[in-house]
């Protein structure tokens, strides 16, 4: 708890000092919303076919930011070491975001130095590749 | 015999006569209403019995004004735009210069009264609030909380865009509720009214549908920053637990927004989603069950990921977000190496 007591020369006050920056902050994701609603006036979002529950269409595909997991799914196969594929494919990202819930406890001693960040973005960048391409292969399948 | 005091026993008694009348009543309603529904008035229509008992009472009936004189406010609402402007206009500008002026006249018959310089406005409010529940010292403690330095290079405030955009979500969302139909034989068509009747509503809409993505982004991004710079170590763990439990909340927002437009692609992708929930091992049938409503994507799929997205996930997320910044404020931001 040592570091939340901050000298006055290294700190700055909340209010109004950081509020500012903040305002600042806010007013340039405002901009960029008030663009995005500009836009669309000549280019709305659009909507595609209304549903049809008889008709299943040739490709189904989620949301991009589940593609990636979608891809995986569709990739298992269906018996892997005499366990369904399916049940794989939805145990790992439940197992995936407990280890993500556990992390700071499974990670828990203090940082040394500087370089462990170089590890964990070396490490974030991989994984995020790998989404990434997992995102465009679903796509692109 | 303490026990059958007087009080007691009136209590008893009050508690028996509510009774009474709460049966009375309930089971006279019952006899009133008409036991067998009437089919040709069955299907939703309104109690048109009922509404001329309730009109026959003149302060419960609202007239529209004759067309010479409606200023037409409804008129913009059903896009007929006349008239609006101008009396709107007019509202504002000799509205805003006769509360100028009854302000003038108040300052002046102020000063004269007390014999004493005008204090202003705000810092009179801010005393009498101060007066009653001396917030002055704990707010100044709060607002002059000295933040450090290293908290303001840019991906320091990937967070707090983050919650921007949850507020940008919030506004257009109850824009949108404010057209949209949760029923899978209104749901289409309201949205296409959005998008080319509303006023503005397809910008509203395209602000909702770009910003729930950029919050996945930013969240996810911020959730990086703080895993590589270790800020999730002690004693911040449950920080870094309730974030990551609001990036779960966002992408079950993404989830179940998908599925209101009520076009093929929301609806295949729901079923598919669904079934995917489905395949989980022992209790994957009772999770498809309470996501569909059912064992098919139906008009009960839609109003609950309907309740489930404009009611539940919002709640739940503001009430992780409050303890998300309770802990941020009580920790301060994490110092790095």
């Amino acid at each position: 708890m040592s570091d939340i007591e901050h000298k006055p020369e290294d700190s700055i006050p909340f209010f109004p000092d950081h509020v500012r920056t903040e305002f600042y902050v806010v007013l340039g994701v405002l901009a960029v919303t008030l663009i995005i609603g500009i836009i669309a006036l000549f280019k709305p979002v659009g909507l595609g076919e209304p549903a049809d529950p008889l008709n299943t269409p040739l490709h189904v595909k989620p949301e991009w930011y589940f593609l990636a997991l979608y891809q995986i799914l569709k990739k298992i196969p269906p018996m892997v070491l005499g366990i369904q594929g399916k049940i794989i494919g939805v145990a790992l990202p439940i197992i995936l975001v407990g280890l993500i819930l556990a992390w700071p406890f499974i990670d828990h001693k203090p940082d040394k130095s500087r370089k462990i960040y170089r590890y964990r973005m070396a490490f974030v960048i991989l994984a995020v590749l790998i989404i990434i391409a997992l995102t465009i292969w679903g796509e692109v399948s | 015999m303490r026990y059958i005091s007087l009080k007691r026993f009136g209590m008893l008694i009050m508690l028996v006569i509510a009774l009474g009348l709460f049966i009375f009543v309930t089971t006279h309603a019952q006899a009133n209403s008409p036991s067998t529904p009437d089919k040709s008035n069955a299907a939703g229509s309104p109690n048109w019995a009922l509404a001329e008992l309730v009109s026959g009472s003149q302060l419960l009936v609202v007239t529209p004004p004759s067309p010479t004189q409606d200023t037409c406010l409804s008129c913009h609402v059903l896009g007929q735009n006349k008239g609006i402007w101008t009396p709107l206009a007019r509202w504002l500008l000799f509205g805003g210069l006769g509360l100028v002026f009854a302000f003038g006249v108040y300052r002046s018959a102020n000063t004269w009264v007390t014999r004493s310089p005008w204090r202003s406005v705000t810092s009179r409010a801010a005393g009498w609030v101060d007066d009653r529940y001396q917030v002055s010292e704990p707010l100044t403690k709060v607002l002059k909380k000295p933040v450090p330095k290293y908290a303001l290079r840019w991906f320091y405030c990937l967070g707090g865009i983050t919650a921007f955009l949850f507020v940008v979500q919030g506004i257009t969302g109850i824009l949108l509720a404010f057209y949209y139909k949760p029923t899978p034989d209104a749901a289409y068509a309201s949205i296409q009214y959005i998008e080319s009747q509303v006023y503005f509503g397809s910008a509203i809409r395209a602000i909702h549908h770009w910003c729930a993505n950029g919050m996945i982004v930013i969240c996810v991004a911020h959730m990086l920053r703080v895993f590589i710079m270790g800020a999730y170590k002690r004693p911040r763990e449950l920080n870094w637990v309730s974030g990551v439990l609001l990036l779960v909340l966002t992408l079950v927002f993404g989830f179940t927004g998908y599925l209101l437009p009520w076009d093929q692609r929301a609806f295949w992708a729901t079923t598919v989603g669904s079934e995917i929930a489905g395949a989980i091992p022992a209790i994957g049938n009772l999770a498809l069950v309470l996501l569909r409503v059912g064992w098919n994507v139906t008009g009960e799929t839609l109003s609950r990921f309907y309740g489930l997205h404009v009611i539940v996930v919002p709640l739940a997320t503001v009430s992780f977000m409050f303890a998300h910044f309770l802990m941020i404020r009580r920790q301060g931001i994490a110092k790095p190496l």
